[in-house]
């Protein structure tokens, strides 16, 4: 075998070696329908100063931060996401604490701040699919929502309405027992 | 020198013993980190019931492990988090400078409290030079060991590779890596940075299931260390040694040889990893403080001294045959002129 054929097998070879944990996390995501993680700058501003120093996922207690591998592209490698349907966030509010770059804000963890400076994304009912809708009386995501009557308040037959003070944490998209979700965030990313 | 001041460099022959140690609870902790996290999961769950037998297994020991030292492990564990490109202990935030260097670089702002998290490496950096490099980088281990492979190979009769390049490669690598990061917006030096990709490497292996695209990079390092130069990505082209070179060019606290007792073995300059040039009082910016050079010295000829910059070349070692050669050379010119 020549030199050069032996280095190239080596490289392919490591690289399909490490490749199963980037092909895993790509299978896993449906689309690349994610949230930053709470309080998360707008995504442009947000990748220049977020360092990838992994802190984020590390104190989240609910660990629903994931990172990204090569599957969202080069600029995101190794930045933190949140797949709502996966794991919704709990609010929390540590990973902005940890955050050394500013990347993700300190916010405090009070319902007011909560609500003025986080805005992950926004839920939206699908009527189709959900089952209050479709007059069964389910009312999940209302008992899920950390922000009870200020982010989704119910009417009758417990259908869920949606306001804009929704925050976007997916609680509700994790909670809803429809196959597939009634409710889902549109992601905001700034 | 006479042998009771010797004496007095006996600890530092130790110290190399003690920077092994110092590297290996480094990378113990960025392994334990991530099994702490996991086992904060599972008790912020409330969820004993529900685990696997695996994840039990992990629950009990880590609760064994960690019951005296806390009340509420979901809260009380929090106090160290992150890895050696950014850490948190209890209130205090320590960061690589070169990741806040990378970062003004991509926002072309400064964000202060982010630049203050990294003035103690700083200030240790500009007092004691390389350090990180050599002392708590957990990139070093691996390559160390991964050169002590190096060693055996050749034992057993394999080529390893032992080119030299130009040590200014790496500032390069470093500037255009700046550079990039300004122009794309997004800190690229994160992605090529060994202990930045080690430290997350094994958290993603260990609490999120499987490795990431940076071990790939990682694994090429170790081949380009073992097949075409020895330690060559820290010593040609790793970023962040270049950032920590520049910062301690006019370090305090340097090796220096005592020419009087050096015997020009030549130990030092072949135990060096970084190839540079104790015997000949070349140390250089580059010089991580290691120490290896100390504890390999037969006559410890080797000391650290306090000063602004390297002492000039100093001769041959007064123990050495050289040196003993030109005495009696002189000696003879002297006789003769005498005579």
């Amino acid at each position: 075998m020549q030199r050069r054929t032996f280095i190239k097998s080596i490289v392919a070879s490591s690289a399909a070696m490490a490749t199963p944990g980037v092909a895993r996390s790509a299978r896993n995501q449906p689309s690349m329908r994610y949230l930053r993680p709470p309080g998360a700058w707008a995504e442009e501003e947000f990748l220049s100063r977020c360092i990838r120093c992994g802190q984020c996922g590390e104190i989240c207690p609910n660990r629903c931060i994931s990172y990204f591998g090569l599957e969202n592209g080069l600029a995101s490698i190794d930045t933190p996401y949140i797949i709502p349907r996966d794991k919704g966030c709990i609010l929390c509010m540590k990973c902005g604490d940890v955050c050394p770059t500013g990347a993700i804000p300190p916010i405090e963890r009070t319902a007011e701040a909560i609500i003025g400076g986080v805005k992950m994304g926004k839920a939206r009912v699908d009527e189709r699919l959900c089952l209050s809708f479709q007059g069964k009386t389910c009312g999940v995501c209302y008992r899920a929502c950390p922000l009870q009557d200020v982010a989704i308040y119910v009417g009758l037959l417990e259908q869920p309405h949606v306001t804009d003070k929704c925050v976007g944490c997916g609680l509700c998209e994790r909670s809803c027992i429809q196959m597939p979700q009634a409710i889902r965030i549109i992601p905001d990313h700034g | 020198m006479t042998s009771s001041t010797n004496k007095l460099f006996f600890i530092w022959r130790h110290l190399n013993k003690l920077r092994w140690l110092v590297l290996s609870l480094v990378f113990a902790m960025l392994v334990a980190l991530p099994f702490v996290h996991v086992y904060q999961t599972y008790v912020a769950a409330h969820a004993y019931d529900l685990l696997a037998p695996s994840e039990k297994r992990l629950y009990d020991i880590m609760e064994t492990l960690t019951a005296p030292l806390t009340n509420d492990p979901a809260e009380d564990l929090d106090a160290i988090k992150g890895n050696t490109w950014s850490g948190t202990f209890w209130e205090l935030k320590l960061s690589d400078p070169l990741a806040v260097v990378g970062q003004t670089a991509a926002t072309l702002k400064v964000y202060t409290p982010f630049l203050l998290t990294a003035l103690i490496p700083l200030i240790l950096t500009v007092l004691f030079g390389r350090f990180y490099c050599g002392w708590i980088c957990p990139a070093t281990l691996m390559y160390e060991l991964n050169s002590n492979l190096a060693a055996w190979l050749q034992k057993l009769g394999l080529r390893t590779g032992n080119r030299r390049f130009d040590l200014r490669i790496k500032y390069l690598v470093l500037l255009v890596g700046l550079v990039l990061s300004a122009l794309t917006g997004v800190v690229l030096v994160a992605a090529i940075y060994p202990p930045v990709l080690i430290g997350r490497e094994i958290y993603y292996a260990i609490a999120l299931g499987g490795f990431g695209a940076g071990s790939v990079f990682l694994l090429g390092t170790l081949l380009f260390d073992l097949m075409v130069a020895r330690r060559g990505f820290c010593r040609y082209l790793c970023p962040g040694g270049a950032l920590y070179s520049l910062l301690g060019r006019y370090r305090l606290l340097r090796i220096q040889r005592i020419v009087e007792t050096c015997n020009d073995c030549a130990k030092c300059n072949a135990v060096c990893e970084f190839g540079l040039d104790p015997l000949r009082d070349g140390f250089g910016q580059e010089c991580n403080n290691c120490t290896a050079c100390m504890a390999v010295c037969p006559t410890d000829a080797l000391t650290f001294k306090v000063r602004f910059q390297d002492q000039s070349a100093q001769g041959p070692g007064h123990l050495g045959r050289r040196y003993r050669n030109q005495q009696q050379g002189k000696q003879q010119e002297k006789e003769e002129v005498e005579s």
